[in-house]
């Protein structure tokens, strides 16, 4: 089971959180123009790669936020964690 | 019976006490402290059972976890479990055992007869036969191989024990009570850290308790002994034995099975049989030692043939003699320290070693004992059927590969030690890639993944001084981080004898003309032959081999085939052991009960169960009641001897008519407060909310990103910053998950705060003609009337002192009110408004009833919102803002969601106005057509229409828009029903929507 | 080839098995092939197998990073069936049931299918309706189904929880008898010993590094062992296939997860049907050796580690006793973890490319071992005549952009709710 620290309440097991996938999915503006594919790669296009992944889990059974948590794919090691507000540098 | 192969003393069991069980059928006595085995083998039983695909005659080969032989079928309080292991199963009063895999019984076996065709039962045959006639694999052979194949049997019966967890954090989790896990332990414990120590065996000391050592002037065992008493008397330490740690998972997580109960005749009350552990360690030192492996040679098998280190446990911990004319045949000096075991008992064994002329102490020692040793020695094969009468031994040459001419001794048993393997598991399991040490042949772990450290013997460190050393270190160093203290504890005295290298031979060559099977896997017969035959047709990855022999995958799991295995392969493809690589080890280390994998969350218990704080009443009331997710809803409420059918129609028309009230505290429901509220709604909802005055609701529909729907219901603002969000009972915690995914992920600049309220409030729908009187009585001091509470209207009302929050929102489409009060007034509120509401004919409704109020009034529910649909689909586009954006939008442009012929939503009525059409069922054109038939739609819902008497249901049906007015087919092929349809408007009752405004 | 059958095998066995055949070879890879397929799994053998076979197209090379079988088709639970709503899916899976049902003698390989049956249970009357949807769904497609009252469930499995004690009860179920199960490792064996025999290269420890493609078109592959040229390549590495999809500059509708299963000890039999729950996500089948196979929910994030965590099965297991409770009895002895394509509807993709050449199958989720024949005969298919074959049309990659999905859950994007 995966030990996650939650950048607001400190290090907990992982079935506490759910989880929220691609943490670098950004949603598109509200009432933009955008093409289909940009659309596409929004709702349906992952990389979903090996390795280091940033991604997005809320402590749902804690203080109910989502937290941006950088975890390596193959190994499960988790290097970092974020608050919502906080900026993924890649 | 007599305990003939007893020792007079000796052992660590206790004599006084005697016990009697039963082994198939036969009544035998052992000692407390006994395991199944070692009473067994006391009483000279060594006919246990029979292998998995040959039935050859089984005995035992271990005295512990590595068993792959002696499993049995237990009977134990009026329960049976199969698959036991005997050698781990202790002795208590009245247990029953019995051989599995045979029949009619272990000494005549008919299955026998495979052990005869075996030439023809080679690895993999079954892959290369049973094809002919085709039908023939289903039907005949594959029954026949299942019953031949399976081991124990398991009782259908529900299992009446009980299982616990319990989470546990600790500094150091030291897995094995040997002489690494005690001497880490205590170091650590002295640093004051917070230390688990588990032991898999009832006694802690593991190899102490059999070894000839002497540790600061104590012997190994009474060292253990003063070690693991001081512990248990520290407060921060834990020390469980009968607790197998059997999986190493991620950010060092643990799992622990401690049996609790299974070395007792039965649970005690109160009492778990087993509890499972979860252990989130921040050190982890695995101290599991390692385990003997045999060396192969002919009719290995053969009961009587065991590991030395098992021989001599049984003597040294239980007292008993595997054998009284025992032949020691090994690579190495632990066959040694079994045969000076067996002379100190008065047995004269002797010693087959391999190697040419070892030097030791040890050996010394047993050249002193007179005891009779043969060098380059092997053993051809064993001679016996069921129990060893003899051995063919030979000299074998230099190099290995010649067998000098070969003679038969006399002896009962063969203790067979091909050196030590590593049990390097856990270690493996956390991640750690394994290195092969080319001085002791086998794996060790490598560079640590998770933190885990490696002790002793499952580190390859086989003498005593070396791994006290190494542990005590270890555990102060380890702990002192944790704890910044250092209290160093003074290094024992270590007495050992000294041992001399290894021989690096592990499969005694067949002599000229013989064919005996030489066994790797001794539960699934996997022999040497096997392993060649895979390889011959290039099933060469050691995963192939694996697959395609079965080698390792017996209940053991291969903890004394694997190893051999892999020389084998390294042997005839002419690679090092490391380049052919071992498979991953998994957990579980050993097999684990799934009933303390589950713990307490059985039968009613396996899910939550969610009641209304009305539930009494419902239940006072003849309710019958429906899972609806986990809440428990009245479905409908029981009169006389009613059927579904009749109720449901009894309460749906009492509401048409007169007045109903429903239980819908089930609702998700969802406090939205700040000054961004309504933007957030406007941003999530499809329509438009920026404009809703306070005191009103509104009826929103939102999508997911990808253009389906998600859910749909009511929202209210209650103030200027302040809304009342409800959703379907099935999606309120997604809906809020999604609420918060947007406020602190995508639209953090919106100052809004959300929070489920479900729990907190209480709600009752009051619906129908008559629910405004109901109103008036229960809310005396309000305005109810048209225009005081028009149709969407909001306000708060004194219920007759509690504050209560009344919408006038209806889903039945009747005149309806909701109710809601805080939770703990709920009953009062319910028992209130049958009170006032007698007068008028109230009745209370089930979701049956509410559900055929719904579907005549075409109003969409789960069946419609499938996760599949978009608002067209269910005729919702009326609430599309084209204004706006809002979530998922910019999907329903995609090519099939704007599709002309796009499905919709329609009515469906039987053209004789009599047959009920079964929901799920599919609409066609031509109920003849050649399958595959084109299906046009579904019935997402059927009821029988109050208002019509008639039968009605929904539908999602292609073109849906154009189709009104057509005749169709309605098709359920499972009932065997094809009925003439119309389709009509999904509005069958009260298509403009007056009653609910009236 | 030698041909398998009980009378080789007892001339075999007098010669005391010294004179069985490589099932396949060990061949160097050529520098040019007409067709590669990158993926040694079961759709990958199949794929090769049905060029061979219904195409004509032998000089074709199967590469393989590690060994052939040990992907998806090594690790599932062996379920085979076509219980599925959607046309597309049900088509498509029955297509594969008639492949399945002479595959033993099709492939001289016994693999071992046992059409034993499969059943869906319901634990309320909503279920049913959903399950009658699918299974009318299914007898208008012309496949088998029945609808099964609690009486009938209880009469085919009495060893499930038909008690006072259960949380939810079980109103009756779905049943597709000519579902089954098979010996998945004999699958891929079976295949690959085959399309060997038709001249296909076999070549296993070899690890695609990347792609030749110029001016929209594909020209070859680089792997760990050396340059491979082909006009026609096939992708085939479900679990991988983000990863090689990187290497193509393709962002995939796929999400890569992790799925546990377990096996309890061997015990006579029990169980001779399929048994999915239907208040959870568990299912299980008692395969020939008498061992108790289960499995059930996602992990639940992206992951490529073939280990997963013990609360999952946890979870699973707990909805195996609430379905069945007399397997807290018995033992788990072996768990594994697989490595799934979870596409974003449920459904798998066997389609073209935008680059010529270039063929995709992906995305098959947890259904990827019952699909083993029909991915195999329609990518075969798709790649010989470089059009998709009406059975495979549904499966199209650009459905996402076109809004013709086929979830057949109706859980959307979210892959890990399971």
């Amino acid at each position: 089971m995966l030990y996650i620290k939650c950048p607001h309440c400190g290090m907990r097991s992982q079935n506490e959180f759910s989880y929220g996938g691609d943490a670098t999915i950004k949603r598109p503006e509200l009432g933009k123009e955008i093409s289909d594919q940009d659309w596409d790669n929004f709702v349906y296009n992952r990389k979903s790669l090996r390795g280091k992944h940033w991604e997005l889990w809320q402590h749902i059974s804690g203080c109910r936020q989502w937290i941006k948590v950088e975890r390596d794919t193959a190994t499960h090691e988790i290097f970092k964690t974020l608050k919502a507000n906080e900026e993924i540098s890649l | 019976m007599t305990q003939s192969f007893r020792l007079e003393s000796g052992g660590l069991i206790n004599r006084d006490k005697k016990i009697s069980f039963k082994f198939n059928g036969k009544n035998y006595f052992g000692y407390e402290g006994d395991t199944l085995a070692s009473a067994l083998i006391a009483n000279g039983v060594h006919l246990i059972g029979r292998s998995f695909k040959y039935h050859r005659p089984r005995g035992f080969f271990g005295a512990g976890v590595d068993e792959p032989y002696a499993i049995v079928q237990l009977y134990r309080n009026g329960e049976t479990e199969p698959n036991i292991k005997a050698t781990e199963q202790e002795l208590f009063e009245g247990l029953e055992a019995k051989s599995v895999n045979c029949w009619p019984s272990v000494n005549f076996d008919v299955g026998a007869i495979n052990n005869f065709l075996k030439i023809f039962l080679p690895a993999g045959f079954y892959y290369k036969t049973f094809m002919w006639p085709k039908s023939f694999w289903y039907k005949i052979y594959e029954p026949f191989i299942r019953k031949a194949a399976g081991l124990g049997t398991a009782s259908i019966k529900h299992d009446k024990e009980r299982y616990e967890h319990k989470y546990e954090y600790c500094d150091l989790l030291i897995t094995g009570s040997g002489p690494s896990g005690l001497a880490s332990a205590y170091s650590a414990a002295k640093n004051g850290a917070k230390v688990i120590l588990a032991e898999d065996k009832s006694r802690f000391g593991g190899t102490l308790l059999t070894s000839d050592v002497n540790i600061g002037n104590q012997s190994g065992k009474e060292w253990a002994d003063s070690i693991v008493s001081e512990l248990k008397e520290m407060s921060n330490v834990t020390v469980k034995n009968r607790s197998q740690v059997f999986g190493y998972y991620d950010h060092n997580m643990l799992v622990m099975s401690e049996r609790i109960s299974d070395h007792l005749p039965e649970t005690k009350k109160y009492h778990p049989k087993q509890r499972l552990w979860y252990i989130r360690a921040k050190e982890v030192l695995i101290s599991s030692g390692s385990i003997e492996r045999p060396i192969v040679f002919g009719n290995n098998d053969t009961p009587g043939v065991m590991l030395s280190s098992a021989a001599k446990e049984y003597m040294k911990v239980y007292g008993v003699l595997v054998g009284k004319k025992p032949l020691v045949f090994t690579n190495n000096d632990s066959g040694y320290e079994t045969a000076i075991e067996f002379k100190k008992n008065g047995v004269d064994p002797i010693i087959l070693d391999t190697r040419k002329e070892p030097h030791s102490e040890i050996i010394e020692e047993a050249k002193n004992m007179n005891i009779d040793i043969k060098n380059s020695y092997v053993v051809v094969a064993a001679q016996g059927y069921k129990k060893v009468k003899s051995a063919d031994i030979a000299k074998i040459s230099d190099d290995k590969e010649e067998l000098g001419s070969v003679e038969n001794i006399k002896c009962d048993c063969i203790c067979v030690s091909g050196f030590w393997t590593p049990t390097i598991h856990l270690a493996s399991q956390s991640g750690n890639k394994t290195k092969f040490n080319e001085e002791i042949d086998a794996f060790v772990p490598g560079t640590s993944k998770q933190n885990e450290k490696t002790l002793g013997a499952a580190n390859g460190i086989y003498t005593l001084e070396e791994t006290l050393k190494d542990s005590f270190e270890k555990g102060n160093q380890l702990s002192k981080e944790i704890t910044n203290i250092d209290n160093k504890v003074s290094f024992p005295n270590v007495v050992e004898k000294k041992s001399t290298v290894h021989d690096k031979f592990w499969c005694v060559p067949l002599p000229k003309g013989k064919n005996y099977k030489r066994f790797l896997d001794f539960q699934n017969d996997v022999a040497v032959s096997d392993i060649e035959i895979a390889l011959k047709e290039g099933y060469r990855s050691i995963e192939h081999v694996k697959r395609y022999t079965t080698l390792g995958m017996a209940t053991d799991q291969g903890k004394t085939s694997n190893l051999n295995g892999l020389q084998l392969v390294s042997k005839i493809e002419n690679k090092v052991v490391p380049a052919v690589g071992h498979t991953t080890f998994r957990p579980p280390y050993s097999p684990v009960s799934i009933g303390a994998i589950v713990g307490r969350e059985v039968g009613k218990h396996s899910k939550p169960t969610r009641k209304s704080p009305m539930h009494s009443w419902h239940e006072k009331n003849n309710a019958v009641f429906v899972d609806a997710g986990v809440w428990l809803r009245p479905r409908y409420y029981k009169r006389g001897d009613e059927n579904l059918f009749e109720a449901s129609k009894r309460e749906a028309k009492n509401v048409r008519t007169n007045v109903g009230v429903c239980d819908v505290t089930t609702l998700g429901k969802i406090d939205i407060k700040g000054p961004d509220a309504a933007e957030l709604l406007n941003r999530v909802y499809t329509n438009a909310w920026l404009k809703l005055p306070v005191g009103k609701a509104r009826y929103g529909v939102m999508l997911r990103e990808d253009g389906i729907v998600m859910d749909d219901g009511t929202t209210t603002r209650i103030s200027e910053d302040h809304y009342h969000m409800t959703t379907t009972t099935a999606q309120a915690a997604n809906v809020l998950s999604h609420l918060e995914y947007y406020l602190q992920l995508v639209w953090p600049d919106l100052n809004v705060n959300v929070v489920s309220t479900t729990e907190q409030w209480a709600g009752a729908a009051i619906a129908g003609p008559k629910s405004r009187e109901v109103l008036k009585k229960l809310f005396p001091n309000s305005d109810v009337t048209n225009e005081g509470l028009p149709f969407m209207g909001y306000m708060e009302g004194d219920l007759f002192g509690v504050k209560a929050k009344i919408f006038r929102i209806s889903f039945s489409g009747e005149l309806a009110y909701e109710v809601n009060v805080e939770s703990d007034y709920g009953y009062f509120m319910w028992e209130k408004i049958i009170e006032v509401g007698e007068e008028f004919g109230i009745q209370p409704y089930g979701t049956e009833a509410l559900s055929t109020l719904r579907i005549e009034m075409g109003h969409v529910a789960g069946s419609e919102l499938d996760g599949r649909t978009i608002p067209y689909d269910n005729s919702l586009e009326g609430l599309i803002s084209k204004k706006k954006d809002f979530i998922g939008k910019r999907s329903l442009s995609r090519k099939a969601f704007a599709a002309e012929d796009r499905q919709k939503i329609v009515g469906v009525v039987p053209l004789d106005k009599k047959t009920s059409i079964p929901e799920g069922s599919h609409l066609v054109k031509d109920s003849n057509a050649p399958l595959p038939n084109p299906k046009l739609g579904y019935i997402s819902a059927s009821c029988w229409s109050v208002e019509h008497d008639n039968p009605f249901s929904l539908a999602i049906l292609k073109d849906g828009k154009n189709m009104i007015g057509e005749k169709l087919f309605v098709m359920s092929p499972l009932k065997n029903k094809i009925i003439p349809v119309e389709i009509v408007s999904s509005h069958y009752v009260d298509p403009k929507g007056e009653r609910v405004r009236s | 080839m030698q041909k398998y059958s009980f009378f080789s095998l007892v001339k075999n066995a007098l010669s005391n098995h010294e004179n069985w055949d490589l099932a396949w070879k060990d061949p160097t890879p050529k520098k040019e092939y007409e067709v590669v397929i990158i993926g040694g799994g079961g759709h990958g053998l199949a794929t090769a197998y049905y060029l061979a076979k219904e195409h004509n197209i032998t000089n074709v090379a199967i590469i393989e990073k590690g060994w052939i079988g040990g992907g998806n088709v090594g690790r599932n639970t062996t379920i085979i069936r076509s219980n599925y709503m959607h046309d597309d899916n049900g088509l498509f899976s029955e297509f594969g049931m008639d492949l399945w049902r002479r595959m033993s003698q099709d492939l001289n390989y016994n693999v071992m299918f046992s059409p034993r049956g499969i059943i869906n249970l319901a634990h309320s009357d909503a279920q049913m309706n959903t399950y009658a949807r699918r299974g009318n769904s299914m007898r208008l497609n012309g496949i088998d189904a029945v609808l099964l009252n609690r009486e009938e469930v209880k009469e085919i499995i009495p060893m499930a929880d038909f008690s006072e004690n259960v949380r939810f009860p079980i109103y009756g179920g779905l049943m597709q008898p000519s579902a089954g199960t098979a010996r998945h490792d004999a699958v891929a064996w079976g295949y690959a010993r085959q399309a060997d025999d038709m001249g296909v290269d076999i070549i296993q420890n070899c690890e695609v590094i990347g792609f030749d493609v110029s001016a929209g078109k594909i020209n070859g592959v680089r792997t760990s062992r050396g340059d491979i040229k082909a006009k026609k390549i096939g992708l085939c590495v479900a679990g991988s296939t983000n990863i090689l999809a990187e290497k193509l500059n393709m962002t995939l509708p796929i999400e890569t997860h992790l799925l546990q299963a377990c096996v309890s000890e061997p015990v006579k039999p029990v169980l001779d049907k399929v048994v999915t729950f239907g208040a959870g996500h568990f299912y299980i089948s008692q395969s020939d050796k008498g061992e108790m196979v289960m499995g059930g929910d996602l992990d639940g994030y992206n992951s490529y580690a073939q280990r997963g965590n013990l609360p999952t099965l946890q979870h699973v297991l707990t909805e195996g006793i609430a379905m069945m409770p007399f397997l807290s009895k018995l033992k788990m002895l072996r768990t594994w973890g697989g490595i799934m394509d979870m596409s974003m509807d449920g459904s798998p993709i066997i389609d073209k490319t935008h680059i010529e050449g270039l063929y995709l199958n992906c995305g098959w989720c947890y259904g990827g071992f019952k699909a083993t024949p029909a991915s195999g005969w329609t990518f075969a298919h798709t790649i010989a005549q470089d059009r998709v074959h009406e059975l495979n049309s549904g499966y199209s990659l650009n459905r996402f952009n076109t809004g013709h999905l086929l979830d057949e859950k109706g859980l959307g994007t979210k892959t890990w709710i399971s």
